[in-house]
């Protein structure tokens, strides 16, 4: 199997979940605390609530994240946490990206 | 959309989550100037005057680092989540060195409350003996400086917090000589009465203290407007909404 074919076929496995931009923006914001807030999320994802939403339901349904739902009083906030196979998929994709790249000074 | 690069994100998120966790910006510069405040006011020529002061006065005085710690608390709930709680991540070698300054400035104050009020025990009431029975139990004595270190493991969340803290309990140990001088000892006290060294040791304390309070105060007013201006920065980094 030649050098191309298997970078094609690296290419294709990457995970297609994590590798949309905005989903992977959700998951890098997560995996850097604990437990983050919708609002913030939202904000520096740059996403409207709409589409941030369907994201995260995405990445919910495949268990890369939890939501967590509590009343401040009678207004519903809505955080999210990463879960231990988000972080894996998130470092895994990282892994299989870094692989693909270019060695420094190899051109 | 437009998203800054991976790195921004994680950058972003941590130093936002950081307001949350340890940092109080305008509540630290905040503690800072009042801690300068009443010390310059302890300093004030009226200071060993302070019979004339209200005794009531003095006792709230004592009670400014807990006004503090409420105070903070409100201020990092108004001013820094306004986006939302993001809870960091835990930080094994933070929490290591946060509680090492929270120790080493817990010792430091029990040693400085227990010599100043001991040596007001000791050099002050037993040469009075006809008003010596107004002297506080020696088991208060002991529980104030305990008092102030109680709320620390809650409370105090970052390492600039625990100095602010420090600060305000510092200028609190300055408070309380008068408090008890004026408020238990004979109207018109002895002030002159030797102390012998341990007095001469816990007056260069006190100097030593006074300095500290100062200087701490001033870097806490600088620090805290420092960490306010960062989240400043942050708001303005932040992706426009789509």
């Amino acid at each position: 199997m030649g050098k191309i074919e298997s970078n094609s076929r690296a290419i294709l496995d990457l995970d297609r979940l994590v590798h949309e931009p905005a989903r992977l923006a959700i998951l890098t914001v997560l995996a850097s605390a604990e437990e983050v807030a919708f609002l913030f999320l939202q904000r520096v994802t740059g996403l409207s609530k709409g589409n941030l939403s369907s994201h995260t339901q995405k990445l919910e349904a495949a268990g890369y994240l939890e939501t967590v739902k509590v009343f401040q009083g009678r207004i519903p906030v809505t955080s999210f946490r990463i879960t231990e196979d988000g972080r894996t998929a998130l470092r895994l994709y990282h892994q299989q990206l870094r692989a693909l790249l270019p060695k420094e000074g190899k051109s | 959309m437009t998203t800054p690069d991976l790195k921004s994100l994680e950058s972003l998120t941590r130093d936002y989550a950081a307001f949350q966790s340890r940092k109080s910006g305008l509540g630290t510069a905040l503690g800072g100037f009042m801690a300068v405040v009443l010390v310059i006011a302890a300093l004030s020529p009226n200071f060993m005057g302070a019979h004339a002061m209200n005794r009531l006065a003095i006792e709230y005085l004592v009670w400014v680092p807990f006004l503090w710690l409420a105070l903070k608390g409100g201020f990092s709930r108004m001013l820094y989540r306004g986006l939302g709680t993001v809870r960091a991540s835990p930080d094994g070698t933070y929490e290591r060195r946060r509680w090492f300054w929270i120790l080493g400035l817990a010792l430091f104050l029990l040693a400085m409350a227990l010599t100043a009020l001991y040596a007001f025990a000791v050099g002050f009431l037993q040469p009075n003996p006809p008003r010596a029975a107004l002297c506080p139990p020696p088991m208060w004595i002991l529980l104030m400086p305990l008092l102030y270190l109680l709320p620390i493991p809650w409370l105090v969340r970052g390492i600039e917090e625990a100095r602010v803290y420090v600060v305000l309990v510092g200028q609190c140990i300055l408070w309380l000589i008068p408090f008890f001088l004026f408020s238990f000892g004979p109207s018109n006290p002895p002030l002159r009465s030797d102390w012998g060294l341990f007095g001469n040791i816990s007056g260069v304390s006190m100097l030593v203290l006074i300095y500290l309070v100062l200087i701490w105060g001033a870097l806490a007013m600088v620090r805290g407007w420092k960490e306010h201006r960062e989240y400043l920065a942050l708001l303005r980094s932040l992706p426009l909404e789509s």
